[in-house]
């Protein structure tokens, strides 16, 4: 087969320079574009680009349409469900749709799986007026990286596509990043939100553990597993989890705890927020990039100069945290695959097999310390978070590698930045702070109280006001191609 | 005397064994490369949590929330 290049989908004035849902809203509720308008646009794009950014298991064109549709009609009607009605969004494919199988990228699961009934977080979002343009890709199960043996589009950075997209909530990032949806759906269970908006250049929220309901997702790890929005801004990331945020009865690990307002406390200002920074492992790593670390103190000293305050502070063993959440991670997800692993060894992606089977060389006694620190770490930083409103650290070490160049075991062994605040349970947000000098988004990350998401949009939000990092968009059209 | 190298691979046989899978050849170098980091992740974090052995009460009652 060969490719040749074609000319972008015809996109009108108006849809091609919206570029999150606020502003997608408004343009709505001014009669500016219609939902369909949006969507049709977004799915010629998504189509086009597919092929070379591997953003969607499926793209639901049907659906989607059909969704648009209901939206325009209750507009005409009168009848506004809120800032997500007639809103194109990516579902990472992991979360169950109703009338659409999800794989998990594998073919370990039945080919149907999934499609009887939403997730409690789809109906959240189905009810709010949604419109769903496909099932994005994931790494095989959230975990490892991807394998283009077992047939599923393999994701790219839509800002260099021989760099990685990061994972697992890849499709939903590059989706984002590339204006194939307005945000969407991950999951983060030690980092699969963050680590795509962190290389893609856009927003993700790791919620507080229990916040948003997990029933109907594949679970990876069971007591680290969280469903968190991904959108351009952190603006976005408020609407989409005032839709998501709350209580249900079929996750026994869901929070009964009341969902505030999120964008009402996003006023641009910080004045007074005591911000920490945990020095060690987070900021002198010798495996940190200098320009992500600039990057991530320049952003702090723009937030001091909005009022807030800034010192330097410790957290010990944050490396040892990191690791504890690895082996609680693979423990728990070896537990919900271990039968299928001993009888269909070979349907597993080679990436994913030896990823799962960590999970078996651990003992009971590593599985009962991992617990034991966790304890430890947790204390300490619910201690740290009684003198800061939040802590402040870079997303990742480094900007996105070279996909060619990574393997599972040498990532094992490199610093990680988020899979802490997994094992704490607590909300953190990763934003854009720039671009490197190879042109590769830089990220910080804003790690709050339990449910205390609205200071991390907050801080985030304030600090979206007066940059716009978050609104580059990558030159994807160039990849556009037609098979011939 | 058996290199750690050495210990680890017999190790890893057993577990394979004992939990009844059946790995592709293939796979061998990076299950044990897997099995090594493993180890020694387990190692870092029980470091600390074993220097706590007189606080019993440590285990399941983190506090996520």
């Amino acid at each position: 087969m060969t490719t040749e290049l074609a000319t972008p989908g015809e996109e009108s004035a108006a849809t091609s320079t919206i570029l999150t849902i606020a502003d997608a809203g408004e343009a709505l509720r001014s009669g500016t574009t219609t939902s369909v308008e949006l969507t049709t646009a977004m799915l010629e794009k998504a189509t086009a680009l597919n092929p070379a950014l591997g953003a969607y298991v499926e793209i639901t064109s049907d659906l989607a349409l059909e969704q648009a549709e209901a939206a325009d009609a209750a507009f005409s009607a009168g009848s506004d469900a809120g800032p997500l009605q007639g809103i194109p969004l990516a579902i990472k494919d992991i979360i169950k749709v109703a009338g659409v199988p999800t794989t998990a990228n594998s073919r370990i699961l039945d080919p149907a799986w999934g499609g009887e009934a939403d997730a409690p977080v789809v109906a959240r979002l189905r009810a709010a007026g949604s419109v769903f343009i496909g099932k994005s890709t994931t790494s095989e199960f959230a975990l490892g990286q991807p394998d283009a043996e077992k047939g599923f589009p393999v994701p790219h950075n839509p800002w260099d596509v021989t760099r990685t997209p990061a994972g697992s909530s890849s499709g939903t990032g590059v989706a984002t990043a590339a204006g194939l949806a307005f945000g969407g759906l991950g999951t983060d269970t030690g980092g699969s939100v963050r680590g795509p908006a962190t290389v893609n250049g856009h927003s993700g929220l790791k919620v507080t553990f229990g916040r948003v309901p997990k029933a109907g997702v594949v679970p990876l790890g069971y007591s680290l597993d969280s469903i968190g929005p991904m959108a351009r801004s952190a603006y976005d990331c408020a609407l989409l989890l005032q839709v998501m945020a709350g209580y249900d009865a079929a996750d026994p690990n869901a929070a009964d705890v009341p969902v505030p307002s999120y964008t009402a406390a996003l006023d641009g200002s910080v004045e007074g927020v005591k911000i920490g920074l945990p020095i060690p492992y987070f900021f002198d790593h010798d495996q940190l990039d200098p320009e992500v670390r600039d990057g991530v103190l320049s952003a702090v000293q723009a937030l001091v100069g909005l009022g807030a305050t800034s010192t330097e502070m410790e957290l010990a063993h944050a490396d040892k945290a990191q690791h504890a959440n690895a082996l609680i991670l693979v423990g728990e997800a070896y537990a919900y695959h271990r039968n299928n692993m001993v009888q269909r060894w070979t349907t597993y992606g080679k990436y994913t097999r030896p990823g799962l089977v960590r999970g078996m060389f651990y003992t009971a006694a590593d599985f009962v310390q991992a617990n034991r620190f966790r304890v430890l770490w947790c204390e300490q930083v619910a201690k740290a978070l009684q003198t800061y409103d939040v802590l402040i650290t870079p997303s990742a070490p480094t900007t996105a590698q070279v996909a060619a160049d990574m393997n599972p075991s040498q990532r094992l062994r490199q610093p990680s930045y988020t899979g802490q605040w997994n094992l704490s349970g607590l909300p953190a947000i990763c934003i854009p702070t720039g671009f490197s000098s190879e042109g590769l988004p830089l990220s910080m990350q804003i790690i709050g109280k339990p449910f205390a998401e609205a200071t991390v949009l907050k801080i985030a939000d304030a600090y979206q006001r007066i940059t716009d990092h978050h609104l580059q968009v990558p030159p994807v059209d160039a990849l556009i191609t037609t098979a011939a | 005397m058996h290199s750690i190298e050495e210990q680890f691979e017999k190790q890893l046989d057993q577990a394979l064994e004992s939990n009844g899978l059946t790995p592709l050849p293939e796979d061998r170098a990076a299950l044990l490369k897997a099995f090594t980091t493993g180890r020694e992740q387990a190692a870092l974090v029980f470091s600390v949590a074993e220097a706590r052995y007189e606080e019993p009460d440590l285990i399941f009652s983190a506090s996520l929330s």
